[in-house]
Formats: C-alpha cells, structure tokens, sequence
C-alpha cells in the first residue's frame, strides 16, 4: 500500500477518535471495571482488592434491603411511567383538536421539564412541608386529613413520584401532540365513511399508528425512572425507613456513604443488566408489532 | 374526557387554563415565597401575595452563599461541553455516514450498547477512573466525563442521514478536505439539528448535579445545582430561612425559564427530533 492510501484509510478512524476516546475512557473503561469490582471486596481505602467470586451476588439476593430497594424500584417506575404517559397521552388528544391559543398552554405545561430538578424540588419540599406548606393547607381547607407528605413512609414515594410526573407530563404530550398531527387524516376520515364509533377510530387507527411514540417514551421513562436521584436526594434521601430507597439509591449509598465497593458494584451490575434486557425487548417489541407508516 | 372534546372550545379552554395554572403554581408559590418576611411564610392560612414584599431577599440570598460563582461555573463547563459536542458528535456521525471503512460496524454497535447502560450506574467506576487520571476537583474532569452525548452523536446522525452524499462527492471532486466538507457544507444544511443539540445539551449540562456533586468537593468548583444543595441543606437554612432558600431557588431556575421562552420553538422542535433520531 501506498502512504497516502495508508492516510486515506487512517481517516475515518482518526474522524471517530474525538468521540471515541472519551467514550471509552469514561464509559466503556468504568462499565468492565465495574463489573470486575462487583467480584471484589474492597472499601476503598485498601490498597488490596480481594478477589471473592460471586460472593458479592449471593450476598446481594440473600439481602431484605435489596429485594425492598427492588419493590420500590418497580412501584417508582411503573408509579412514574404510566402516569406520564397516560395523561400526556389524553392530554396531547385534548389538544389536536383546533384549540386557540393552546400554544400557551403548551408552553406552561412543558416548562417544568427544562427547569434544575434539585431546585424544583427544594420547592416541592417547602409544598409538602407538614405544617404550613401548600399541601397540607389545600387538604386542611378541602376537610381532609393532613399527610405528612415526605415523613410518613405510606406517602414519601407518592410525594417523591407527583414532582416526578409534574415535571415530565409536559414532555410527553409535546411528543404525543406531534406523533398524532402524523396520523393521516384520510385515513380517520376513511374510517368515519365506514361508519366506525369514535371508540373505535381511536383504538384500530390512532393508536396503532403512534405506537412507536409510545414505545420510544416508555423506554426513555423507564431508563429516566431506574437513574432517578436528584428529587429522591433532595426530598427524602430514601427514607423514611427505606420508602423510597431504589436500586439506584441503595447502590449510591453503599458506595459513597458505607464504602462497599464490591457490593456497590454487585448493585450496578444487575441495574445495567435490567436496562439492557429492557432496551432488547423493547427493540424485539417495536420489531413486531409497531406500525411504522 | 371525550365528554370534554364534545363540549367544545370554552370547556376545553376553562380546563387547560386550570391545568396550566396548577402546572405553573409551584414557580408562583415560589416567587411569592420568596418576597415574604420569615414571620409570614409560617402563617396560617397562607398569604397569597406577601403583604410587604421584600424584594431584598433576592441580594440577601445572592449573598449569602456564592451564587455568582456557581452560576458562572454551570455556564463555563455547559458551554464547552456543548462546544466540545458539536465538534466530536459533527466529526463522528460524518464518519458513520459519509465514510468507509472497516470498523464502522463495530464503532455503530459499540456506541448503540452504550445507549442502553444507565450513565448512573457507571459512576462509581467512573469516579475511580477520573481519580486515577487525577481529574477529580477539577474543571477538566467536569468537563471531559460529559464531552461526549451518545443522544448527540444519534441526532447528528440522523440529520447527515437525509444530506445526499453527492453533495460530499462534488465537495471531494472540487478537492475539498473531509473537515471542510463537514464543516462548510453539511453543518450549515443541519444547523436546526446542531441548535437543538446545543440548547438541550446545555439546559442538561446546567442543570446536572448528581455526577459533577460526586466529582468535585472543592465548593469552588460546584455547579449551580449542588450550590443551592448545599445552601439549603448547610447554613442553618434548613426549616428557619424559606424565604432566602425560595429567593435561591428562583434566581437559579428563572435563567432556564428564559433562555425557554426564548428558544421555545427550538426546544419544542428537540421533540420531533428525538424521536426520529431513536428510531434510527
């Protein structure tokens, strides 16, 4: 080979390298590293790392804390998803009918979702703040019992999961409001001709069609859902007695705070390991059964 | 809810009115909290405008912790986290797009395993890692751990995608370099894409916390977020000084309501977007 065929063929590699080499350093390094701590016992300080095989695993799944921090991982995510989705949804089909001045509405709607999750959240905790705070004060006026919004561990994850769904509600109707300005209109008003109930249009034409909006908003939801840390930090640091302690916090709090490393690890591995069977079997559903026009 | 569409135009109006004012009260509560004397805010019920607003709340809290510096550091490393992006996610989706070679598959795949790790879950290595190449405590660290957005490269992806690659080949024959082809001929036919790249890049990098607290303990160094963090938690804030955590709070979320309202179109526009770009 010629040199300048040489360069020629160095040129696309050298075109990745910006993004490459940050990409490996800071993401592809830590995710095997962490996977080779997870079979260690470690406490930072230490110059030695013990190599404990799977121990690390079997303490994990013999561990009360863990299948806790695993319930209340799954009532995070399905408390969190579905909400969000469910009325960004009707919300987005409130909306594609002509409706004046409904570009304000889109823009209060979808304004918390750009705003620092930690200081919307330090403003959600003087809301829920048990004496005075605004909660309580519309429950007090309604006639109802006061809630101890973040301290009574039946209510903290539900007071963590309403500033979670405030913040993201925006954010999906904004998608759904587009996807459903994609569903071709023959093909409503072919189904009107036929004679089909507004029911029906709905389920057989429009939400077949904007079923890769949904798939794509579950999936990036769900993956937001697993990382939440920043409101759990500010509202609750995962308590009261555990209520709101995820995967995520657990795995945070070994590390940073009780400095077992190797467990820690063990914790980080089983989340990747459900994010990635999560993100195949939402690429095996889209396959199947989205309809893309 | 069908009963509401029925009803028509004033319903549905009186109905999204409700919902944006409760959607938008948290940033009123917040405003008004804020103006109010320490006396007040522990009032019941409640006042909804304060009865003497304090306007100097806002430079007693802008004191009291360096509000100024925090700000000033979300600014700096979200702009050259940005900059950074547009240059490597430009250079990498040109080379997935618009060249050939032999490990194309391997880098398309690499990254596309990259999309389904949960950032969070790689942070405590990542941490050991930044520690070892000594880049904890410092704006480098901050700033390369970020410089890379796998969300970006996907987005500028996507937009190279619809370029014809003749316009490339008539840059080729006019004996144009690969960087000035990228740059003179594809960046500004996708510029709309590299400006939402670069207002939700920002609007993240500004607004990010859990990793940039982790990674720096010097006060000096922290972001916006962390700064208020530890203002509210530190200072014997906690529980005694509302109105000057409410004042905090506002001054660091109305620069992003701005920078919205400014930009709202691009911001909306990110939507249509993003979703093409993951089905990609």
């Amino acid at each position: 080979m010629t040199r300048s065929k040489v360069v020629n063929g160095l040129k696309p590699v050298l075109f990745t390298l910006p993004a490459m080499v940050p990409f490996v350093l800071f993401w592809l390094a830590p995710l095997l590293y962490v996977l080779y701590l997870s079979f260690t016992e470690w406490d930072f300080m230490s110059p030695e790392k013990t190599f404990v095989g799977l121990q690390n695993y079997l303490d994990l799944f013999s561990n009360p804390a863990f299948y806790k921090a695993l319930r209340v991982t799954v009532l995070f995510c399905a408390g969190s998803v579905l909400p969000i989705i469910l009325l960004g949804l009707g919300l987005a089909l409130l909306m594609n009918r002509k409706l004046k001045g409904s570009s304000l509405y889109q823009v209060l709607l979808f304004s918390p979702w750009v705003t620092p999750t930690v200081a919307v959240s330090i403003v959600w905790s003087w809301i829920y703040e048990p004496e005075v705070g605004l909660a309580n004060t519309v429950l007090d006026f309604l006639g109802l019992e006061q809630i101890g919004w973040l301290q009574d561990p039946k209510w903290a994850l539900i007071g963590v999961l309403l500033v979670t769904i405030w913040k993201s509600v925006g954010w999906a109707m904004i998608f759904y409001l587009v996807a459903l300005r994609n569903v071709p209109s023959d093909l409503l008003e072919a189904g009107e001709l036929d004679g089909a109930s507004a029911a029906q249009k709905f389920f057989r034409i429009t939400l077949p069609l904007i079923s890769p909006t949904t798939l794509f908003l579950f999936v990036v939801q769900l993956i937001q859902a697993l990382q939440a840390y920043d409101q759990i930090n500010v509202l609750t640091q995962g308590g009261p007695s555990g209520s709101t302690r995820t995967l995520l916090y657990l795995y945070y709090q070994s590390a940073f705070e009780s400095f077992q490393i190797g467990e820690a690890s063990s914790v980080a591995v089983v989340l990747i390991v459900i994010c990635m069977l999560l993100s195949v079997f939402s690429f095996g559903v889209s396959k199947r059964t989205t309809h893309y026009q | 809810m069908r009963m509401l569409t029925r009803l028509g135009g004033p319903a549905r109006h009186l109905f999204f009115a409700a919902l944006a004012l409760l959607m938008a009260f948290p940033f009123y509560w917040m405003a008004t909290s804020a103006l109010k004397t320490n006396d007040e805010i522990w009032r019941t019920p409640p006042t909804l405008w304060p009865e003497v607003p304090l306007w100097g709340n806002f430079a007693a809290a802008w004191n009291e912790a360096p509000f100024a510096r925090y700000m000033g550091n979300s600014i700096v490393v979200a702009t050259s986290i940005v900059i950074l992006q547009i240059i490597n996610s430009g250079m990498m989706a040109y080379a997935l797009t618009h060249m050939k070679f032999r490990l194309k598959g391997l880098f398309a795949g690499i990254i596309l395993f990259g999309y389904m790790v949960p950032a969070t879950a790689v942070y405590l290595p990542g941490y050991l890692v930044l520690s070892e190449l000594h880049l904890l405590n410092s704006y480098a660290g901050l700033i390369l751990s970020n410089c890379v957005s796998i969300f970006s490269i996907f987005l500028i992806r996507q937009a190279f995608l619809q370029v014809s690659h003749e316009l490339v080949e008539a840059g080729e024959v006019d004996g144009a370099s690969h960087m000035r082809i990228l740059w003179t001929v594809l960046v500004p036919v996708t510029r709309s894409s590299f400006a939402v790249l670069a207002l939700i890049t920002f609007i993240e990098q500004y607004n990010n916390y859990f990793w940039p607290m982790l990674i720096t303990k010097d006060p000096d160094l922290q972001l916006v977020s962390a700064g208020l963090r530890s203002f509210f938690v530190e200072g014997g804030a906690y529980g005694l000084q509302w109105p000057l955590i409410m004042a905090a709070s506002a001054f660091t979320i109305a620069p992003l309501l701005l920078v919205f309202l400014l930009a709202q179109k691009t911001i909306m526009q990110s939507v249509n977007m993003t979703a093409g770009a993951s089905k990609g």
